[in-house]
């Protein structure tokens, strides 16, 4: 008996040592979809985005006005809404926009005669007013700080911008006028009407000067004096000045423009059976092994930074840069960012077609095939997808390619080896991103404007 | 910081099921090695520092609250107090208990009262080595409204516990039958303040009800039958305080609001317990053999937040629990020795419902209320028990003093097969811990008193620390058995090692 005792005793001492050292090596257990999915929005700060706050009915009704009257720009010819149509999903659909001079509207739009494309292509004015650090595709315009109060911007204009711009969609609404590709024309110019475009007489950098003269225009309309007396009420008229325009023109687009309710938002709002099995792949996709998320991570997937993607180089070209586009990397002191531009915020994305700073990509698709493998997508591309006029400018030679590729992101040297499958969810997964109100804008169009001038439908 | 991923780097679902470990009524359910606190050691008990051994050995101060039908052995009337405290390593969590209990018997009756209140603290992370982790730091900026009424974080919470029992002997027929009743009023239960990573507060309140009828049959030659059937039901309901990070497009920043969840934590349980001890020749030693059958259904279980740990949803889900043992005790004048070895088959079926009709990668859709996810889980579990006595005579009066020493081992083991329902895709996992307990006890036993102390310490599971922020319960009780946890984390986990320290000092008087 004492035998078995001691037998006993022994088992259980070495049951103590197993325990000592610890357990059999576990197994991995590849974890639930949707588990994996919450965890990865956690890891990438992709947080919920709350509703926007109801704007001043003023501001935002003459928002609306000055979005689609061509008075704003010096020929008369063109809105903001041209560039930036409804029916487009505030977007053009072209891939470098065509400002004053063009005729025709969305694709079909044309250039005037002896007119250049405005360098890049139009984005889309979805959610453009969420807040972002940037704007533009180089970010030219941007803020530091955060909160509502923190309304320092760097802009162009420098000491020229006007103070009391209550956001950075309101600082960016006050350059679309000074351009001269865009809407304010070129010297000698002559308008609608067969007038001289005393816009475009003034220098380019002479931007207060630029903004008064279009406030004149506007404050020459009765029915704008009244309705800017409406949005600013207790501000005389003779303070009014085009940061106020600029203020109400971003009233419209928070208001109307906001369109944050996609499968995906819902998904984050906790609800797992919003996004459908594929584009929950997708997603996973996206904040794993196509590396998406690396730079479209946050609140607006994007937004926040700028990267050389490799994307063919397509346009005049801008700036000492020309005929090439340097992006960022062109603006004084960002030599770092060559070729750089802003990583776009996807929501909606699927509606804003086509894709990238010029435009280059018509679909969902032919983005994601280009990430899978940059530096051959870059090489191969394909000039034949784009319209004749814009074909032309195209730089495919092998130096414009290599300089491209000398500064590609680092995170796309190396194809992401995606399959055909993975190609699909992660379109899939892109495609969850859309709010089904932002399919339908016409309900924005205005019967009229307060100038007479045609509104762009 | 000392962090020892305790045998899950991937692991799945964990169910608990509060059960005593001495006694065998009530079988745990475990998939991953948590840190258990002692909470529901609340009635005194003898063998405690024998490493709980229980089939061929009596414990004199359990037994009743275990199988009601032992009260028949109770001698005169007595009233015992056993002050139970328990403490977590690294400042992660204890909890004190004093209950009071009196037994007494007229004629062929018997019967017993218990009430003991509780106060558990408030779980905590573990720290180390003077570095404290505390909880993250909510965002500066206020709450947008409108807000509900959230939680507030407690330090501790109060329990209450109620007992009673009462039973007959049948004259000459060697038979008693009992029954018994324990109620507890519950706002807390060790460690679930942890389950919910990243919540600002937690409210817990509920009940536990456990019924048991027992029957003890001896017979001549000191052999012995008992059995006893139980019914347990555990219901918690937890009010869970989140504060929710999110854009505001208003303030162009990030914000938060607060958000209140409402989780259900209730578990039922059938169970089925038989023990039969004879002698063994008449060398002094004893032998008893158990089996037991536990059916629990898991109506509702909780919604836990598990940070860096994706969970898999978990829903309704039912177990059928066995185990069977074997024990040994030998007296031999003065000095006792005891030994349980028990082994454990458990099967598990948990899953997950859609809570809308959910489309599958197969094209088919499941609709409301079908199954997502399935977990089907087969445990090999095992426990030794051992332990040692030695009472030492201190005069002519009756005086004594007793040393016990002891130890319990147990093993787990699973094999996890779980269907993906969604993206129609099966996986298997395969775990294995052990956790091993040194226990301890002295005692001083006067003609009209007796003093014990027990002790013991658990090593071999961990508690999540705040930067792995998922946490699981632990309890388990004598006759309470209560509610489970059941989750499903997948992803990587790890826990830092604590011990678990009890301390037990139970007096017993003569009523007179």
């Amino acid at each position: 008996m004492t035998r078995r005792m001691v037998k006993w005793i022994g088992l259980g001492l070495l049951a103590i040592g197993a325990g000592c050292d610890g357990v059999t090596p576990p197994e991995t257990l590849p974890p639930a979809i949707d588990a994996q999915l919450r965890q990865d929005l956690q890891r990438w700060g992709v947080v919920p985005i709350g509703p926007m706050p109801a704007q001043n009915a003023g501001l935002v009704g003459l928002g609306q006005a000055l979005m689609f009257d061509g008075i704003l720009s010096g020929n008369r010819d063109i809105a903001c809404a041209t560039c930036h149509l409804p029916a487009q999903h505030a977007a053009d659909g072209l891939a470098l926009a065509i400002g004053t001079g063009g005729t025709g509207l969305g694709p079909s739009r044309v250039l005037g005669a002896g007119r250049q494309f405005v360098p890049r292509n139009a984005p889309s004015l979805l959610n453009a007013g969420l807040g972002p650090f940037y704007l533009f595709w180089d970010g030219r315009i941007s803020r530091f700080g955060f909160g509502p109060g923190s309304n320092e911007f760097i802009t162009p204009a420098g000491a020229a911008l006007p103070p009391g711009l209550p956001s950075l969609l309101a600082a960016q609404a006050m350059f679309p006028v000074v351009e001269r590709r865009e809407m304010r024309g070129a010297p000698g110019d002559r308008d609608v009407f067969g007038s001289v475009n005393e816009l475009a007489q003034f220098g380019d950098s002479q931007f207060a000067e630029i903004w008064q003269a279009v406030m004149r225009r506007l404050l020459a309309i009765p029915e704008y004096v009244a309705m800017f007396s409406a949005a600013f009420p207790g501000t005389p008229a003779s303070q009014l000045g085009f940061q106020h325009a600029a203020q109400a023109i971003a009233a419209f687009q928070l208001q109307a423009l906001t369109k944050t309710d996609s499968p995906f938002d819902r998904y984050l709002g906790r609800d797992d059976a919003a996004l459908t099995i594929e584009q929950k792949r997708g997603a996973v996709l996206f904040f794993g092994k196509a590396q998406c998320s690396s730079c479209h991570s946050g609140p607006f997937l994007g937004g926040q930074g700028f990267a050389n993607t490799g994307v063919p180089q397509i346009g005049p070209g801008v700036g000492a840069g020309a005929p090439l586009d340097l992006g960022r990397g062109g603006l004084a002191g960002n030599d770092f960012y060559k070729f750089a531009f802003r990583v776009g915020p996807l929501r909606n994305v699927e509606l804003t077609a086509p894709y990238f700073h010029d435009g280059a990509f018509p679909t969902l698709e032919a983005v994601v095939r280009h990430y899978n493998d940059v530096p051959t997508a870059l090489r191969e591309f394909d000039a034949s997808q784009l319209a004749p006029a814009v074909r032309e400018s195209y730089h495919g030679d092998d130096a414009t390619i290599t300089a491209v590729l000398g500064t590609l992101d680092f995170r796309l040297q190396r194809p992401l080896g995606l399959t055909e499958a993975e190609l699909h969810d992660l379109v899939a997964f892109l495609q969850s991103l859309t709010d089904p109100s932002a399919r339908d804008l016409s309900a924005l169009i205005p019967a009229r404007v307060p100038s007479g001038l045609p509104v762009p439908r | 910081m000392t962090q020892r991923p305790v045998c899950l780097s991937s692991l799945s679902t964990l169910l608990v099921v509060l059960a005593h470990t001495a006694s065998a009524q009530l079988i745990s359910i475990r998939t991953v090695p948590i840190a258990q606190g002692d909470q529901f050691e609340i009635f005194p008990t003898n063998n405690f520092g024998m490493g709980g051994v229980s089939i061929a050995l009596a414990d004199t101060l359990l037994d009743a609250f275990v199988n009601p039908a032992k009260g028949a052995r109770l001698g005169a009337a007595r009233f015992v107090s056993a002050p139970t405290a328990y403490g977590i390593s690294r400042g992660a969590g204890g909890g004190r208990t004093l209950p009071l209990a009196a037994m007494a018997r007229s004629g062929a009756w018997y019967g017993g009262l218990s009430l003991a209140l509780q106060e558990v603290d408030a779980s905590q992370p573990p720290h180390d080595g003077g570095i404290v982790l505390t909880e993250p730091p909510l965002p500066s900026v206020a709450p947008v409204a409108p807000a509900p009424t959230l939680p507030p974080r407690q330090n501790s919470y109060g329990n209450q516990y109620a007992f009673a029992m009462l039973g007959r002997k049948a004259s000459g027929a060697g038979l008693s039958l009992a029954g018994s009743a324990l109620w507890a009023r519950l706002t807390g239960v060790d460690g679930v303040d942890l389950l919910y990573a990243g919540s600002t507060g937690l409210k817990q309140f509920g009940h536990a009800l456990d019924l048991r009828l027992g029957l003890l049959k001896e017979w001549m030659g000191d052999r012995s039958l008992e059995a006893v059937v139980l019914h347990n039901r555990f219901a918690m309901t937890h009010d869970v305080g989140y504060v929710d990070q999110f854009w505001d497009p208003g303030t162009q920043q990030f914000s938060v609001r607060p958000r209140l969840e409402h989780n259900h934590d209730q578990t039922n349980t059938w169970g089925l317990h038989l023990v039969y001890v004879r002698p063994l020749a008449a060398s002094g030693w004893r032998v008893g053999w158990l089996a037991t059958v536990n059916r629990m259904s898991h109506p509702k279980l909780p919604e836990y937040e598990l940070a860096n740990v994706p969970v898999i949803p978990r829903d309704p889900g039912r177990s059928s629990a066995y185990n069977i043992g074997i024990g040994f005790s030998k007296t031999r004048g003065p000095a006792v020795f005891g030994i349980d070895a028990i082994y454990e088959p458990i099967w598990s079926y948990t899953w997950a419902d859609a809570a809308s009709p959910v489309a599958t990668t197969l094209g088919d859709t499941i609709p409301v209320g079908g199954k997502t996810v399935e977990n089907r889980f087969r445990f090999s579990n095992g426990l030794v028990r051992m332990g040692f006595s030695r009472d030492v005579e201190l005069g002519p009066l009756g005086k004594a003093a007793g040393l016990q020493l002891g130890l319990i081992v147990r093993s787990v083991h699973y094999r996890l097969g779980q269907h993906d329902n969604v993206q129609a895709a099966a996986r298997t996992l395969n775990e294995t811990w052990f956790e091993w307990t040194p226990t301890w006890g002295l005692s001083l036993r006067f003609p009209d008193l007796e003093i014990r102390y027990r002790g013991r310490i658990t090593h071999g599971t961990g508690r999540p620390g705040v930067q792995q922020s998922p946490v699981f319960l632990a309890g388990r009780d004598a006759a309470l058995a209560a509610g489970g946890i059941l989750v499903a984390p997948t992803g990587p986990l790890s826990l830092q090692e604590v011990g678990i320290t009890t301390h037990q000092i139970s007096v017993s008087l003569p009523l007179r």
